[in-house]
């Protein structure tokens, strides 16, 4: 078998004039959990979709298990039940007329696993998600939380060795989802199965990702772990995505070994490295950026407009030359608004990226 | 590229597509080949059956203007008389469930059953009104319903509840912030109705009004009841007459038929260029509240609404009562015995009640439990798939919407005297042309219950390893149980007392109960009409109740 649990493969879904997904391929091994990271619209859940069979794509090769569950060249596609997947859907699509135990037990009853299998394989799914107590009840008489939990324990039951997500935790409250998300990571490396998890929340794929592949207009922008994507987006897109809030067009040049970013306004910021494509844009997260209210060899100066209380943090806008600069520090009482800051980034937390 | 290439590239392409083994794109073509094999045949023969025959309305032009003077008074008055009791009856009026219950009980009895209700009421000699009103006016007063606007009248309280439904569905789906909105920015009751609430509620009318045309036009029963005694002759009647002459004059009788198919399509056609894109988008999704503020002239709405009931439904059904249960009618009301004589006349002397009950019954119980099925997975493959061509299948299972069910009915006859299948005649015949015409009728329901089911609840199952027919037995249908069964009494009522084609299609051994009723009329003893009206109605009701049980029982929360 090979190590790969599921591999897409030029994969296009067209909706209609649409062309939903364009294009995509990649591999997650067995045992990984591979988020689907982009804003709505981009086309993940559509390809998690056309994984589960849900959709016909016009093109493409879908590989599950070493098994071709899609190809459109060999006019092969498997039904959605002939795919041994399982998965948990945005709606949780529990079904009201079951209750909590038939729901779990359904996939094995369609599957026709023996009576005291079903049993077992339903209470340990109902032991993984603490829900073992409620078995016998009605699923309309489940909060959000439990009925979460339900869709989670179904797929798990199944014994599928790849589970497909579509934004499961995107109903629930934000206290929940932490707790769930917390939870659903233990569970994936406990029980070893293959993950593919769709979701547009950046945090959300970057705590639980093996590895994230970010999406946009139905094409992948990046893939790689959750750290490359948060410390390292290869562009403006992606880079927008995970919240690095200081985006801006720059030449780069070599200064005397050294290789610098000017921008628009002539403020010009060191760079560690060599830059590798053609870049256009240099960025920093706001958390880089350090600022004084006095100047000094590196600093720069800039007018703080605005200072915003954030919680454990302060945010502060800043603008210099036409341009606005993100900041975010401890909040500390020698800045005052309107007044001159003097602020800098070190070489090391300045990237560039493609438009 | 030549066009060989097109030709072999395309044929590629479907074998790709069949060569997957997935259940719902062979019952996709299935349901798709099933319904244009209803829709199609009938609807082309109508078309062409009168092809070298005269062409009738040509020589008769009083009957072409009294079919287009009832088709257009009938709908005129409905669709007002349905958007007003939809006005009326806001949240607060005295007994508003119960009124919306009894409004739409004409939808129940066949029309025949009323017209012959309002024929013991107001025939100009021995109608009961007549005679307690000549009691008390004089003797010269008579209200005439055996009349042209008799036919009319009777005409339009059959059908007012079909726009009073959907006016009052669409009413339903105004967000009470467009009324407020403009009470706030200075407008009064009277022209937030005339400039907000009406002209949102106008597609719904206008749809609702092609709907009542077809059917006042397609009306065979009442102006058979009212209006043929009074030399008041339409398309319909026509038609019966010259297939009842001898020898039938096919031919004739489906140049009106092709005369109705015109019309109404000239009208469908009318109607979407009117209603174009526009949509019913007077629901917002997001924080959508139906008002809540109490009406004003509770009272008079409430009374409004009884007044239609009584004339509708209470009025005629106790005529039909009093005259099956008199031993005879006397010009004189003092002289009235009750007996049982026509009870038992009807379910022991007539030889047709039994053979007719059962043929009624057994076509009931088909008609709804096919429409019922084809109409859902019709819809499923209309909403849940991408399926090339649904759009298509759409369209055509709407068709019988616009097509009167008498010329269905004709065209069914002209196809299937010609083809060598042994169903001219037989019960199966009726049960074509009942699925056919109800078949809108189990799109649409079933369309509306998939439209609440959120397609996730039956892909959990297919990724869980059911298959289509798995997720439908254990999943879809039985989500769907409580609509799928009220849509189902509904057919079964509505095919129990089906005339239009009925009276075209029936044999000695296929007579159904609507026409059973309607030969003891022709022939008979009009208090026997009556009591076997009341057998027909108990018939119908029975088996609903028995299966309006079924829904009650508690299955899920």
């Amino acid at each position: 078998m090979s190590a790969e649990a599921v591999i897409v493969e030029g994969l296009e879904v067209a909706h209609g004039p649409t062309q939903a997904v364009r294009s995509l391929s990649f591999a997650a091994r067995r045992g990984e959990l591979m988020t689907l990271l982009g804003p709505s619209g981009c086309g993940k859940t559509t390809s998690l979709r056309a994984i589960a069979g849900l959709e016909t794509p016009s093109a493409g090769r879908v590989v599950l298990e070493g098994r071709v569950a899609f190809d459109q060249a060999a006019g092969i596609d498997l039904a959605p039940e002939r795919r041994g997947l399982s998965m948990v859907f945005q709606s949780y699509a529990i079904w009201p007329h079951m209750t909590v135990f038939e729901n779990v037990a359904f996939g094995l009853r369609a599957r026709r696993a023996k009576r005291d299998e079903i049993a077992a394989s339903v209470r340990r799914g109902l032991e993984a998600v603490g829900l073992h107590a409620l078995a016998d009840r009605p699923a309309t008489r489940l909060s959000g939380g439990q009925q979460q939990r339900v869709a989670l324990a179904r797929a798990i039951a199944c014994n599928s060795s790849v589970i497909l997500l579509d934004e499961p935790l995107s109903n629930l409250d934000a206290m929940l989802r932490m707790e769930m998300r917390a939870e659903f990571k233990a569970l994936q490396h406990r029980l070893g199965f293959t993950a593919i998890y769709v979701t547009h929340d950046q945090e959300e794929a970057l705590v639980l990702a093996d590895r994230v592949l970010v999406m946009r207009n139905g094409l992948v922008e990046q893939t790689g772990r959750p750290a490359e994507i948060h410390d390292r987006p290869r562009t403006r897109f992606v880079a927008d995505f995970v919240g690095v809030r200081n985006v801006f067009p720059c030449e780069v040049k070599q200064d005397g070994g050294r290789f610098v970013a000017i921008l628009d306004n002539g403020v010009r910021l060191q760079l560690r490295g060599e830059p590798a494509k053609v870049p256009s844009c240099v960025c920093f997260r706001p958390i880089s950026v350090s600022l004084s209210p006095r100047p000094d060899a590196q600093a720069m100066a800039a007018t703080l407009i605005r200072a915003t209380y954030l919680g454990d943090l302060m945010e502060y806008e800043l603008r210099a030359g036409g341009l606005t600069i993100w900041a975010r520090s401890l909040a500390r009482g020698d800045l005052a608004e309107g007044a001159q800051v003097f602020w800098s980034v070190p070489p090391d937390a300045c990237f560039l990226v493609t438009a | 590229m030549t066009a060989g290439d097109v030709l072999r590239g395309s044929a590629e392409k479907r074998w790709t597509s069949w060569s997957s083994l997935r259940a719902e794109r062979w019952l996709g073509a299935g349901a798709g080949i099933v319904v244009a094999l209803l829709v199609l045949p009938p609807l082309l023969a109508a078309m062409t059956a009168s092809v070298g025959a005269e062409f009738a309305p040509l020589h008769r032009p009083d009957i072409v203007l009294n079919t287009l003077l009832l088709g257009v008074t009938t709908t005129m008055l409905a669709v007002a008389g349905g958007t007003g009791l939809a006005l009326a009856l806001v949240p607060g009026v005295p007994a508003k469930a119960m009124l919306e219950r009894l409004i739409v009980m004409p939808l129940y009895l066949t029309p025949l059953l009323t017209a012959i209700g309002w024929s013991w009421l107001a025939s100009p000699r021995s109608g009961l009104v007549n005679l307690l009103l000549r009691n008390a006016l004089g003797p010269d007063f008579a209200i005439n319903v055996i009349s042209a606007s008799g036919v009319i009248v009777v005409s339009t309280l059959a059908v007012m509840p079909l726009p009073f439904l959907l006016v009052s569905d669409a009413l339903a789906g105004i967000d009470a912030s467009l009324v407020e909105a403009a009470r706030v920015h200075g407008a009064g009751p009277r022209t937030v109705l005339r400039r907000i609430v009406l002209p949102l509620l106008a597609p719904a009318a206008l749809a609702s009004a092609l709907l009542v045309f077809v059917q006042a036009v397609g009306l065979f029963s009442v102006p058979a009841v009212l209006g043929m005694p009074a030399d008041f002759n339409v398309a319909t009647t026509e038609i019966f007459r010259l297939l009842e002459s001898y020898p039938p004059r096919v031919g004739e009788a489906a140049s009106w038929g092709l005369l109705l198919l015109a019309i109404t399509a000239l009208l469908t056609f009318g109607q979407s260029l009117l209603l174009g894109r526009r949509s019913f988008a007077t629901i917002s999704g997001k924080g959508f509240r139906p008002s809540t503020k109490p009406p004003r002239g509770r009272r008079s709405r409430a009374t409004l609404a009884w007044f239609y009931v009584i004339l509708a439904t209470v009025l005629p059904l106790l005529a039909l009562l009093w005259a099956a249960s008199v031993s005879f009618v006397a010009g004189d009301l003092r002289l009235t015995r009750f007996s049982t004589l026509h009870f038992d006349n009807v379910l022991f002397a007539y030889p047709k009640t039994w053979i007719a009950a059962r043929n009624s019954t057994l076509l009931g119980v088909l008609t709804a439990t096919i429409v019922c099925l084809l109409g859902l997975v019709v819809s499923w493959i209309i909403l849940r798939t991408r399926q090339a061509g649904r759009g298509l299948i759409d369209q055509l299972s709407m068709v019988p919407l616009s097509v009167p069910a008498m010329v269905f009915a004709l065209g069914l006859l002209w196809v299937y005297v010609r083809l060598p299948l042994p169903i001219y005649g037989t019960l199966s015949i009726l049960l074509i042309a009942y699925v056919t015409h109800y078949l809108p009728f189990g799109v649409r329901a079933a369309s509306a219950a998939l439209r609440q089911l959120h397609p996730e609840l039956e892909e959990a199952a297919r990724i869980a390893g059911a298959t289509w027919f798995g997720t439908m037995r254990r999943i879809t249908l039985p989500l769907l149980r409580q609509t799928m069964i009220a849509s189902w009494a509904l057919l079964f009522i509505m095919a129990m007392q089906e005339v239009s084609s009925s009276i075209l299609l029936y044999s000695s051994s296929s007579i159904v109960l609507s026409v059973a009723v309607f030969d003891l009329w022709e022939n008979g003893n009009p208090s026997d009409v009556a009591a076997l009206g009341f057998v027909q109605l108990a018939a119908s009701f029975v088996v609903v109740g028995l299966a309006l049980r079924a829904r009650h029982q508690p299955s899920f929360s």
